[in-house]
Protein backbone atom coordinates (compact mmCIF):
# COMPACT_ATOMS: atom_id res chain seq x y z
CA UNK A 1 0.00 0.00 0.00
CA UNK A 2 2.84 2.31 0.91
CA UNK A 3 4.68 1.41 -2.27
CA UNK A 4 1.54 2.21 -4.18
CA UNK A 5 1.31 5.59 -2.49
CA UNK A 6 4.92 6.45 -3.32
CA UNK A 7 4.34 5.40 -6.92
CA UNK A 8 1.26 7.56 -7.20
CA UNK A 9 3.01 10.55 -5.65
CA UNK A 10 6.07 10.41 -7.89
CA UNK A 11 3.83 9.77 -10.91
CA UNK A 12 1.66 12.71 -9.97
CA UNK A 13 4.66 15.01 -9.59
CA UNK A 14 6.14 14.21 -12.99
CA UNK A 15 2.66 13.95 -14.44
CA UNK A 16 1.83 17.44 -13.17
CA UNK A 17 4.88 18.82 -14.98
CA UNK A 18 3.88 17.10 -18.23
CA UNK A 19 0.30 18.14 -17.66
CA UNK A 20 1.32 21.78 -17.17
CA UNK A 21 3.23 21.70 -20.46
CA UNK A 22 0.33 19.87 -22.12
CA UNK A 23 -2.16 22.33 -20.66
CA UNK A 24 -0.27 25.30 -22.06
CA UNK A 25 0.26 23.60 -25.43
CA UNK A 26 -3.48 22.93 -25.61
CA UNK A 27 -4.24 26.47 -24.56
CA UNK A 28 -2.20 27.92 -27.45
CA UNK A 29 -3.56 25.28 -29.79
CA UNK A 30 -7.09 26.07 -28.70
CA UNK A 31 -6.81 29.66 -29.91
CA UNK A 32 -4.31 29.38 -32.76
CA UNK A 33 -4.62 25.76 -34.01
CA UNK A 34 -0.85 25.50 -33.88
CA UNK A 35 1.35 23.42 -31.57
CA UNK A 36 3.94 25.78 -30.12
CA UNK A 37 7.10 23.68 -30.20
CA UNK A 38 8.87 26.31 -28.12
CA UNK A 39 6.60 25.59 -25.13
CA UNK A 40 9.14 23.39 -23.29
CA UNK A 41 11.74 26.14 -23.73
CA UNK A 42 9.66 28.39 -21.50
CA UNK A 43 10.09 25.83 -18.73
CA UNK A 44 13.85 25.96 -19.37
CA UNK A 45 13.73 29.76 -19.41
CA UNK A 46 11.73 29.74 -16.17
CA UNK A 47 14.22 27.46 -14.42
CA UNK A 48 17.33 29.29 -15.65
CA UNK A 49 16.06 32.82 -15.10
CA UNK A 50 15.21 31.74 -11.55
CA UNK A 51 18.93 31.00 -11.26
CA UNK A 52 19.68 34.42 -12.75
CA UNK A 53 17.39 36.47 -10.51
CA UNK A 54 17.56 34.50 -7.26
CA UNK A 55 21.12 33.10 -7.27
CA UNK A 56 23.10 35.53 -9.45
CA UNK A 57 21.28 38.76 -8.50
CA UNK A 58 20.44 37.48 -4.98
CA UNK A 59 16.87 38.73 -5.19
CA UNK A 60 14.42 37.24 -2.70
CA UNK A 61 12.10 34.57 -4.12
CA UNK A 62 9.00 36.78 -3.94
CA UNK A 63 10.68 39.31 -6.24
CA UNK A 64 12.60 36.79 -8.33
CA UNK A 65 9.63 34.66 -9.41
CA UNK A 66 7.55 37.61 -10.68
CA UNK A 67 10.64 38.75 -12.62
CA UNK A 68 10.91 35.25 -14.11
CA UNK A 69 7.27 35.40 -15.18
CA UNK A 70 7.77 38.83 -16.77
CA UNK A 71 10.74 37.53 -18.76
CA UNK A 72 8.74 34.52 -19.96
CA UNK A 73 5.69 36.65 -20.82
CA UNK A 74 7.91 38.98 -22.86
CA UNK A 75 9.54 36.13 -24.77
CA UNK A 76 6.12 34.52 -25.33
CA UNK A 77 4.86 37.82 -26.72
CA UNK A 78 7.89 38.00 -29.05
CA UNK A 79 7.33 34.44 -30.32
CA UNK A 80 3.76 35.37 -31.29
CA UNK A 81 4.69 38.75 -32.74
CA UNK A 82 7.84 37.77 -34.62
CA UNK A 83 7.06 34.21 -35.70
CA UNK A 84 3.37 33.31 -35.48
CA UNK A 85 1.71 36.53 -36.64
CA UNK A 86 3.92 37.32 -39.68
CA UNK A 87 3.50 33.74 -40.90
CA UNK A 88 -0.28 33.78 -40.44
CA UNK A 89 -0.57 37.10 -42.23
CA UNK A 90 1.30 35.62 -45.17
CA UNK A 91 -1.23 32.81 -45.23
CA UNK A 92 1.18 30.07 -44.14
CA UNK A 93 -0.06 26.55 -43.47
CA UNK A 94 -0.17 25.41 -39.81
CA UNK A 95 2.73 23.06 -40.50
CA UNK A 96 4.91 25.95 -41.67
CA UNK A 97 3.98 27.94 -38.58
CA UNK A 98 4.87 25.00 -36.35
CA UNK A 99 8.30 24.86 -37.99
CA UNK A 100 8.50 28.57 -37.15
CA UNK A 101 7.89 27.80 -33.46
CA UNK A 102 10.53 25.08 -33.68
CA UNK A 103 12.93 27.74 -34.97
CA UNK A 104 12.01 29.86 -31.95
CA UNK A 105 12.78 26.89 -29.68
CA UNK A 106 16.19 26.55 -31.26
CA UNK A 107 16.90 30.29 -30.97
CA UNK A 108 15.87 30.22 -27.31
CA UNK A 109 18.12 27.25 -26.56
CA UNK A 110 21.03 28.90 -28.37
CA UNK A 111 20.58 32.19 -26.55
CA UNK A 112 20.29 30.39 -23.21
CA UNK A 113 23.53 28.55 -23.97
CA UNK A 114 25.28 31.91 -24.46
CA UNK A 115 23.90 33.23 -21.18
CA UNK A 116 24.05 30.22 -18.87
CA UNK A 117 26.56 27.89 -20.53
CA UNK A 118 26.30 24.13 -21.04
CA UNK A 119 26.47 22.97 -17.41
CA UNK A 120 23.61 21.82 -15.26
CA UNK A 121 22.82 24.54 -12.73
CA UNK A 122 21.33 24.30 -9.28
CA UNK A 123 17.98 26.06 -9.30
CA UNK A 124 17.06 27.65 -5.94
CA UNK A 125 13.92 26.26 -4.40
CA UNK A 126 10.96 28.34 -3.30
CA UNK A 127 9.68 25.60 -1.01
CA UNK A 128 11.54 23.24 1.25
CA UNK A 129 13.19 20.17 -0.24
CA UNK A 130 13.20 18.38 3.09
CA UNK A 131 11.00 15.34 3.33
CA UNK A 132 7.76 15.45 5.23
CA UNK A 133 6.00 12.21 5.97
CA UNK A 134 2.24 12.06 5.77
CA UNK A 135 0.51 8.72 6.33
CA UNK A 136 3.76 6.86 5.78
CA UNK A 137 4.51 8.51 2.46
CA UNK A 138 7.44 10.88 2.28
CA UNK A 139 7.24 13.92 0.06
CA UNK A 140 8.70 17.41 -0.13
CA UNK A 141 6.83 20.72 -0.03
CA UNK A 142 8.43 21.58 -3.41
CA UNK A 143 6.93 18.41 -4.89
CA UNK A 144 3.54 19.14 -3.39
CA UNK A 145 3.72 22.71 -4.67
CA UNK A 146 4.03 21.41 -8.23
CA UNK A 147 0.95 19.24 -7.86
CA UNK A 148 -0.96 22.06 -6.19
CA UNK A 149 0.05 24.56 -8.89
CA UNK A 150 -1.14 22.17 -11.56
CA UNK A 151 -4.48 21.64 -9.81
CA UNK A 152 -4.91 25.37 -9.30
CA UNK A 153 -4.05 26.31 -12.90
CA UNK A 154 -6.34 23.64 -14.28
CA UNK A 155 -9.23 24.99 -12.23
CA UNK A 156 -8.34 28.53 -13.25
CA UNK A 157 -8.22 27.66 -16.96
CA UNK A 158 -11.45 25.71 -16.72
CA UNK A 159 -13.16 28.68 -15.11
CA UNK A 160 -11.72 31.11 -17.64
CA UNK A 161 -12.64 29.03 -20.71
CA UNK A 162 -16.08 27.81 -19.68
CA UNK A 163 -17.41 30.40 -17.27
CA UNK A 164 -16.34 33.75 -18.70
CA UNK A 165 -17.18 35.65 -21.88
CA UNK A 166 -13.47 36.11 -22.44
CA UNK A 167 -13.02 32.33 -22.43
CA UNK A 168 -15.87 31.97 -24.89
CA UNK A 169 -14.09 34.37 -27.25
CA UNK A 170 -10.91 32.26 -26.98
CA UNK A 171 -12.87 29.16 -27.98
CA UNK A 172 -14.57 31.06 -30.80
CA UNK A 173 -11.24 32.27 -32.18
CA UNK A 174 -9.98 28.68 -32.13
CA UNK A 175 -12.98 27.48 -34.11
CA UNK A 176 -12.86 30.22 -36.74
CA UNK A 177 -10.79 33.41 -36.34
CA UNK A 178 -12.38 35.13 -39.36
CA UNK A 179 -15.92 34.63 -38.09
CA UNK A 180 -14.82 35.66 -34.59
CA UNK A 181 -13.64 38.91 -36.19
CA UNK A 182 -17.15 39.37 -37.62
CA UNK A 183 -18.37 39.41 -33.99
CA UNK A 184 -15.96 42.27 -33.30
CA UNK A 185 -13.49 40.01 -31.47
CA UNK A 186 -9.84 41.01 -31.94
CA UNK A 187 -8.69 37.51 -32.92
CA UNK A 188 -5.00 38.43 -33.11
CA UNK A 189 -5.06 39.86 -29.60
CA UNK A 190 -6.74 36.73 -28.26
CA UNK A 191 -4.09 34.55 -29.91
CA UNK A 192 -1.32 36.76 -28.54
CA UNK A 193 -2.87 36.35 -25.09
CA UNK A 194 -2.82 32.55 -25.44
CA UNK A 195 0.90 32.64 -26.28
CA UNK A 196 1.74 34.95 -23.39
CA UNK A 197 -0.43 33.04 -20.93
CA UNK A 198 1.18 29.73 -21.93
CA UNK A 199 4.64 31.27 -21.63
CA UNK A 200 3.83 32.37 -18.08
CA UNK A 201 2.56 28.89 -17.20
CA UNK A 202 5.80 27.52 -18.70
CA UNK A 203 7.92 29.91 -16.64
CA UNK A 204 6.11 29.03 -13.43
CA UNK A 205 6.54 25.33 -14.19
CA UNK A 206 10.26 25.92 -14.74
CA UNK A 207 10.67 27.76 -11.46
CA UNK A 208 8.94 24.93 -9.61
CA UNK A 209 10.45 21.90 -11.30
CA UNK A 210 13.95 23.37 -11.68
CA UNK A 211 15.06 22.49 -8.13
CA UNK A 212 14.03 18.86 -8.72
CA UNK A 213 15.37 18.37 -12.26
CA UNK A 214 18.25 20.82 -12.21
CA UNK A 215 18.45 23.67 -14.73
CA UNK A 216 19.90 22.87 -18.12
CA UNK A 217 19.68 24.67 -21.48
CA UNK A 218 18.55 21.52 -23.27
CA UNK A 219 15.83 20.51 -20.79
CA UNK A 220 13.11 22.18 -22.89
CA UNK A 221 12.85 19.83 -25.82
CA UNK A 222 12.27 16.76 -23.62
CA UNK A 223 9.41 18.60 -21.91
CA UNK A 224 7.94 19.76 -25.23
CA UNK A 225 7.90 16.14 -26.39
CA UNK A 226 6.31 14.90 -23.16
CA UNK A 227 3.76 17.71 -23.24
CA UNK A 228 3.00 17.01 -26.88
CA UNK A 229 2.57 13.32 -26.02
CA UNK A 230 0.17 14.37 -23.27
CA UNK A 231 -1.85 16.42 -25.77
CA UNK A 232 -1.96 13.58 -28.30
CA UNK A 233 -2.79 10.97 -25.65
CA UNK A 234 -5.52 13.04 -24.03
CA UNK A 235 -6.96 14.44 -27.22
CA UNK A 236 -6.58 17.73 -29.05
CA UNK A 237 -8.77 20.71 -28.45
CA UNK A 238 -9.34 20.58 -24.72
CA UNK A 239 -6.72 21.64 -22.16
CA UNK A 240 -8.21 19.15 -19.70
CA UNK A 241 -7.76 16.22 -22.03
CA UNK A 242 -4.11 17.27 -22.36
CA UNK A 243 -3.81 17.54 -18.59
CA UNK A 244 -5.30 14.07 -18.15
CA UNK A 245 -2.85 12.79 -20.76
CA UNK A 246 0.05 14.34 -18.82
CA UNK A 247 -0.99 12.76 -15.54
CA UNK A 248 -1.46 9.40 -17.28
CA UNK A 249 2.05 9.57 -18.74
CA UNK A 250 3.51 10.51 -15.35
CA UNK A 251 1.80 7.61 -13.58
CA UNK A 252 2.71 5.17 -16.34
CA UNK A 253 6.32 6.28 -16.24
CA UNK A 254 6.52 5.85 -12.47
CA UNK A 255 4.97 2.40 -12.66
CA UNK A 256 7.22 1.17 -15.44
CA UNK A 257 10.28 2.65 -13.70
CA UNK A 258 9.36 0.97 -10.42
CA UNK A 259 8.61 -2.50 -11.72
CA UNK A 260 11.26 -2.54 -14.41
CA UNK A 261 13.87 -0.02 -15.28
CA UNK A 262 13.45 3.68 -15.96
CA UNK A 263 15.56 2.99 -19.02
CA UNK A 264 12.63 1.10 -20.58
CA UNK A 265 10.01 3.56 -19.45
CA UNK A 266 10.04 5.76 -22.51
CA UNK A 267 9.87 3.12 -25.26
CA UNK A 268 7.15 1.30 -23.34
CA UNK A 269 5.10 4.48 -22.93
CA UNK A 270 5.50 5.39 -26.58
CA UNK A 271 4.40 1.86 -27.48
CA UNK A 272 1.34 2.09 -25.26
CA UNK A 273 0.39 5.48 -26.68
CA UNK A 274 0.76 4.12 -30.19
CA UNK A 275 -1.55 1.22 -29.35
CA UNK A 276 -4.05 3.55 -27.73
CA UNK A 277 -4.09 5.84 -30.75
CA UNK A 278 -4.73 2.90 -33.08
CA UNK A 279 -7.82 2.10 -31.00
CA UNK A 280 -8.88 5.72 -30.39
CA UNK A 281 -7.33 7.98 -33.04
CA UNK A 282 -8.74 11.15 -31.46
CA UNK A 283 -7.09 10.51 -28.08
CA UNK A 284 -8.52 9.28 -24.77
CA UNK A 285 -11.07 12.05 -24.40
CA UNK A 286 -11.49 12.84 -28.09
CA UNK A 287 -11.68 16.11 -29.93
CA UNK A 288 -14.08 18.21 -27.97
CA UNK A 289 -14.02 21.36 -29.96
CA UNK A 290 -11.13 20.79 -32.26
CA UNK A 291 -13.09 20.57 -35.49
CA UNK A 292 -12.94 23.71 -37.45
CA UNK A 293 -16.23 24.23 -39.19
CA UNK B 1 -25.78 56.43 -43.60
CA UNK B 2 -23.35 54.47 -45.78
CA UNK B 3 -21.61 55.93 -48.82
CA UNK B 4 -19.28 53.97 -51.04
CA UNK B 5 -17.24 55.77 -53.69
CA UNK B 6 -15.16 54.17 -56.43
CA UNK B 7 -14.48 51.09 -54.37
CA UNK B 8 -11.90 48.69 -55.79
CA UNK B 9 -11.07 45.47 -54.03
CA UNK B 10 -10.44 41.80 -54.59
CA UNK B 11 -8.45 38.77 -53.56
CA UNK B 12 -4.67 39.06 -53.52
CA UNK B 13 -3.67 40.92 -56.67
CA UNK B 14 -6.78 40.15 -58.70
CA UNK B 15 -9.28 42.98 -58.71
CA UNK B 16 -12.92 41.91 -58.45
CA UNK B 17 -14.67 45.22 -57.78
CA UNK B 18 -13.76 47.83 -60.37
CA UNK B 19 -14.89 51.03 -58.71
CA UNK B 20 -18.29 50.48 -57.12
CA UNK B 21 -20.29 53.44 -55.82
CA UNK B 22 -23.53 53.22 -53.87
CA UNK B 23 -25.27 54.65 -50.85
CA UNK B 24 -27.70 53.50 -48.20
CA UNK B 25 -29.87 55.83 -46.15
CA UNK B 26 -30.84 55.16 -42.56
CA UNK B 27 -33.89 52.92 -42.30
CA UNK B 28 -33.61 51.87 -45.91
CA UNK B 29 -33.48 48.32 -47.23
CA UNK B 30 -31.18 48.11 -50.22
CA UNK B 31 -30.68 44.99 -52.28
CA UNK B 32 -27.92 44.02 -54.66
CA UNK B 33 -28.86 41.59 -57.36
CA UNK B 34 -26.65 40.06 -59.99
CA UNK B 35 -25.40 36.79 -61.39
CA UNK B 36 -22.84 34.58 -59.67
CA UNK B 37 -19.43 36.19 -59.84
CA UNK B 38 -20.82 39.72 -60.12
CA UNK B 39 -18.91 40.71 -56.98
CA UNK B 40 -21.84 40.94 -54.56
CA UNK B 41 -20.24 38.89 -51.81
CA UNK B 42 -16.90 40.56 -52.46
CA UNK B 43 -18.58 43.90 -51.82
CA UNK B 44 -20.13 42.71 -48.56
CA UNK B 45 -16.83 41.25 -47.36
CA UNK B 46 -15.02 44.45 -48.33
CA UNK B 47 -17.52 46.46 -46.29
CA UNK B 48 -16.83 44.13 -43.35
CA UNK B 49 -13.10 44.68 -44.00
CA UNK B 50 -12.37 41.02 -44.49
CA UNK B 51 -10.87 41.95 -47.87
CA UNK B 52 -8.33 44.72 -48.47
CA UNK B 53 -9.44 47.92 -50.19
CA UNK B 54 -7.30 48.77 -53.23
CA UNK B 55 -8.76 52.21 -53.75
CA UNK B 56 -11.92 54.16 -53.10
CA UNK B 57 -13.64 55.34 -49.98
CA UNK B 58 -16.26 54.13 -47.51
CA UNK B 59 -18.14 56.59 -45.31
CA UNK B 60 -20.40 55.65 -42.42
CA UNK B 61 -22.43 58.39 -40.71
CA UNK B 62 -20.26 60.94 -42.51
CA UNK B 63 -17.08 59.41 -41.09
CA UNK B 64 -14.35 57.94 -43.30
CA UNK B 65 -14.05 54.29 -42.29
CA UNK B 66 -11.90 53.14 -45.23
CA UNK B 67 -8.86 52.44 -43.05
CA UNK B 68 -10.63 50.76 -40.12
CA UNK B 69 -10.14 47.08 -39.23
CA UNK B 70 -12.80 44.38 -39.36
CA UNK B 71 -13.46 44.52 -35.63
CA UNK B 72 -13.56 48.36 -35.67
CA UNK B 73 -16.31 48.20 -38.29
CA UNK B 74 -18.29 45.83 -36.07
CA UNK B 75 -17.84 48.26 -33.17
CA UNK B 76 -19.57 50.90 -35.30
CA UNK B 77 -22.54 48.58 -35.76
CA UNK B 78 -21.98 47.25 -39.27
CA UNK B 79 -22.83 43.61 -38.73
CA UNK B 80 -22.64 40.86 -41.32
CA UNK B 81 -24.61 37.65 -41.61
CA UNK B 82 -22.08 35.73 -43.69
CA UNK B 83 -22.85 33.49 -46.61
CA UNK B 84 -23.04 29.85 -45.54
CA UNK B 85 -24.03 30.93 -42.01
CA UNK B 86 -20.56 30.33 -40.52
CA UNK B 87 -21.76 29.41 -37.06
CA UNK B 88 -19.43 28.29 -34.30
CA UNK B 89 -20.53 24.70 -34.87
CA UNK B 90 -19.10 23.05 -31.74
CA UNK B 91 -20.59 25.74 -29.50
CA UNK B 92 -24.20 25.80 -28.32
CA UNK B 93 -26.93 28.02 -29.77
CA UNK B 94 -26.81 30.04 -26.57
CA UNK B 95 -23.04 30.54 -26.81
CA UNK B 96 -23.37 31.57 -30.45
CA UNK B 97 -25.89 34.23 -29.47
CA UNK B 98 -23.65 35.42 -26.63
CA UNK B 99 -20.77 35.79 -29.07
CA UNK B 100 -23.06 37.82 -31.30
CA UNK B 101 -23.55 40.30 -28.46
CA UNK B 102 -19.78 40.74 -28.01
CA UNK B 103 -20.02 44.27 -29.47
CA UNK B 104 -22.43 45.34 -26.73
CA UNK B 105 -20.89 43.22 -23.93
CA UNK B 106 -20.46 46.28 -21.71
CA UNK B 107 -24.08 47.33 -22.11
CA UNK B 108 -26.39 47.08 -19.09
CA UNK B 109 -27.51 43.53 -18.37
CA UNK B 110 -31.16 44.47 -18.86
CA UNK B 111 -30.43 45.61 -22.41
CA UNK B 112 -28.73 42.30 -23.22
CA UNK B 113 -31.64 40.37 -21.74
CA UNK B 114 -34.09 42.42 -23.82
CA UNK B 115 -32.09 41.78 -26.95
CA UNK B 116 -32.01 38.04 -26.33
CA UNK B 117 -35.74 38.10 -25.64
CA UNK B 118 -36.30 39.92 -28.93
CA UNK B 119 -34.28 37.32 -30.86
CA UNK B 120 -35.96 34.37 -29.14
CA UNK B 121 -39.32 35.97 -29.78
CA UNK B 122 -38.39 36.28 -33.45
CA UNK B 123 -37.23 32.66 -33.56
CA UNK B 124 -38.98 30.73 -30.75
CA UNK B 125 -37.37 27.52 -31.96
CA UNK B 126 -33.96 28.78 -30.82
CA UNK B 127 -35.15 28.82 -27.22
CA UNK B 128 -35.88 25.10 -27.47
CA UNK B 129 -32.48 24.47 -29.00
CA UNK B 130 -30.52 26.76 -26.63
CA UNK B 131 -28.18 24.12 -25.23
CA UNK B 132 -27.70 22.19 -28.48
CA UNK B 133 -24.52 22.48 -30.47
CA UNK B 134 -25.12 24.72 -33.48
CA UNK B 135 -23.69 22.15 -35.89
CA UNK B 136 -26.43 19.67 -35.01
CA UNK B 137 -29.28 21.96 -36.12
CA UNK B 138 -31.11 21.85 -39.45
CA UNK B 139 -30.16 24.32 -42.18
CA UNK B 140 -33.13 26.57 -41.47
CA UNK B 141 -32.47 26.58 -37.74
CA UNK B 142 -28.81 27.34 -38.35
CA UNK B 143 -29.81 30.33 -40.47
CA UNK B 144 -32.00 31.52 -37.59
CA UNK B 145 -28.97 31.32 -35.29
CA UNK B 146 -26.87 33.25 -37.83
CA UNK B 147 -29.46 36.02 -38.14
CA UNK B 148 -30.18 35.95 -34.41
CA UNK B 149 -26.47 36.18 -33.62
CA UNK B 150 -26.15 39.27 -35.82
CA UNK B 151 -29.20 40.87 -34.21
CA UNK B 152 -27.68 40.29 -30.76
CA UNK B 153 -25.01 42.83 -31.72
CA UNK B 154 -27.62 45.56 -32.02
CA UNK B 155 -26.75 46.29 -35.67
CA UNK B 156 -27.09 49.76 -37.12
CA UNK B 157 -26.50 48.39 -40.60
CA UNK B 158 -27.13 44.71 -41.25
CA UNK B 159 -25.32 43.09 -44.18
CA UNK B 160 -27.07 39.94 -45.33
CA UNK B 161 -25.09 37.75 -47.70
CA UNK B 162 -27.20 35.07 -49.42
CA UNK B 163 -29.42 34.49 -46.42
CA UNK B 164 -31.65 31.94 -48.15
CA UNK B 165 -29.03 29.97 -50.04
CA UNK B 166 -29.69 26.24 -49.79
CA UNK B 167 -32.85 26.56 -47.68
CA UNK B 168 -36.21 24.89 -48.28
CA UNK B 169 -38.84 27.14 -49.96
CA UNK B 170 -41.03 27.27 -46.86
CA UNK B 171 -38.05 28.33 -44.72
CA UNK B 172 -37.16 30.99 -47.29
CA UNK B 173 -40.67 32.44 -46.96
CA UNK B 174 -40.28 32.49 -43.17
CA UNK B 175 -36.93 34.26 -43.50
CA UNK B 176 -38.41 36.96 -45.72
CA UNK B 177 -41.29 37.42 -43.27
CA UNK B 178 -38.71 37.97 -40.55
CA UNK B 179 -36.84 40.50 -42.71
CA UNK B 180 -40.15 42.27 -43.39
CA UNK B 181 -40.65 42.55 -39.64
CA UNK B 182 -37.13 43.89 -39.11
CA UNK B 183 -37.74 46.45 -41.85
CA UNK B 184 -40.88 47.62 -40.06
CA UNK B 185 -38.78 48.02 -36.92
CA UNK B 186 -36.64 50.45 -38.89
CA UNK B 187 -33.49 48.34 -39.31
CA UNK B 188 -31.20 49.43 -42.13
CA UNK B 189 -30.25 46.47 -44.28
CA UNK B 190 -28.10 45.64 -47.29
CA UNK B 191 -29.42 42.46 -48.81
CA UNK B 192 -27.43 40.34 -51.22
CA UNK B 193 -29.83 37.75 -52.50
CA UNK B 194 -30.15 35.25 -55.29
CA UNK B 195 -33.93 35.32 -54.88
CA UNK B 196 -34.12 38.60 -56.73
CA UNK B 197 -37.93 38.64 -56.90
CA UNK B 198 -38.42 38.45 -53.15
CA UNK B 199 -35.49 40.78 -52.50
CA UNK B 200 -36.90 43.45 -54.84
CA UNK B 201 -40.31 43.10 -53.23
CA UNK B 202 -38.80 43.80 -49.82
CA UNK B 203 -36.26 46.48 -50.75
CA UNK B 204 -36.67 50.24 -51.16
CA UNK B 205 -33.75 50.63 -53.49
CA UNK B 206 -31.77 48.22 -55.63
CA UNK B 207 -28.46 47.94 -57.43
CA UNK B 208 -27.73 45.53 -60.25
CA UNK B 209 -24.14 44.31 -60.40
CA UNK B 210 -22.30 42.55 -63.21
CA UNK B 211 -18.61 41.56 -63.30
CA UNK B 212 -17.57 43.90 -60.53
CA UNK B 213 -19.48 46.99 -61.61
CA UNK B 214 -22.85 48.53 -60.82
CA UNK B 215 -24.73 48.38 -64.13
CA UNK B 216 -28.13 49.66 -63.03
CA UNK B 217 -29.79 51.15 -59.99
CA UNK B 218 -33.08 52.64 -58.95
CA UNK B 219 -36.06 52.28 -56.67
CA UNK B 220 -36.76 48.59 -56.19
CA UNK B 221 -40.31 48.66 -57.70
CA UNK B 222 -38.94 50.33 -60.87
CA UNK B 223 -36.23 47.73 -61.30
CA UNK B 224 -38.74 45.00 -60.65
CA UNK B 225 -40.73 46.22 -63.66
CA UNK B 226 -37.66 46.87 -65.78
CA UNK B 227 -37.74 44.68 -68.87
CA UNK B 228 -33.99 43.93 -68.90
CA UNK B 229 -33.86 43.11 -65.19
CA UNK B 230 -36.85 40.80 -65.53
CA UNK B 231 -35.24 39.00 -68.40
CA UNK B 232 -31.83 38.65 -66.81
CA UNK B 233 -32.58 38.02 -63.15
CA UNK B 234 -36.24 37.15 -62.69
CA UNK B 235 -37.47 33.90 -64.18
CA UNK B 236 -41.12 33.94 -65.28
CA UNK B 237 -42.09 31.41 -62.61
CA UNK B 238 -40.53 33.58 -59.92
CA UNK B 239 -42.65 36.57 -60.87
CA UNK B 240 -45.92 34.67 -61.00
CA UNK B 241 -45.27 32.96 -57.68
CA UNK B 242 -44.83 36.30 -55.98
Amino acid sequence: MQTFGILILSGLTNGSVYALVGLSLAMTYGASRVINFAQGEFVMLGALSTVLFVTTFSLPMVVGIPMVLIVCATVGFLVERLAYRPLVRRGSQPLTIMIGTLACASIMTGTALLIWGPNQLFVPNAFSLEGVTIAGITSTPQQLAIIATFAFLMALIWFMLYRTTFGLTIRAVGIDPAVATLMGIRAETIIAFSFVFSAIVGGLTGGLVGPLLGGHVSMGIMLTIKGFMAVILGGMGSPFAAAAGGIAIGLLEATVAFYGNSFYAEPIIFGLILMMLIIRPTGLLGEWEANRK
Amino acid sequence: MLRIEGLKSGYGKSEVLHGVSMSINAGQVVTIIGANGAGKSTLVNTLSKLLPIMSGRIEFDGRDITALSASDVVDLGIIQVPEGRKLFGPLTVDENLTLGSYRVRHAPKAELTDRRKFVLDLFPRLAERATQRAATLSGGEQQMVALGRALMAGPRLLLLDELTLGLAPIVIDEMFETLERLKREGLTMLLVEQRADAALALADHAYVMATGDVVAEGPAPDLRNDERVRKAYLGESDITSD
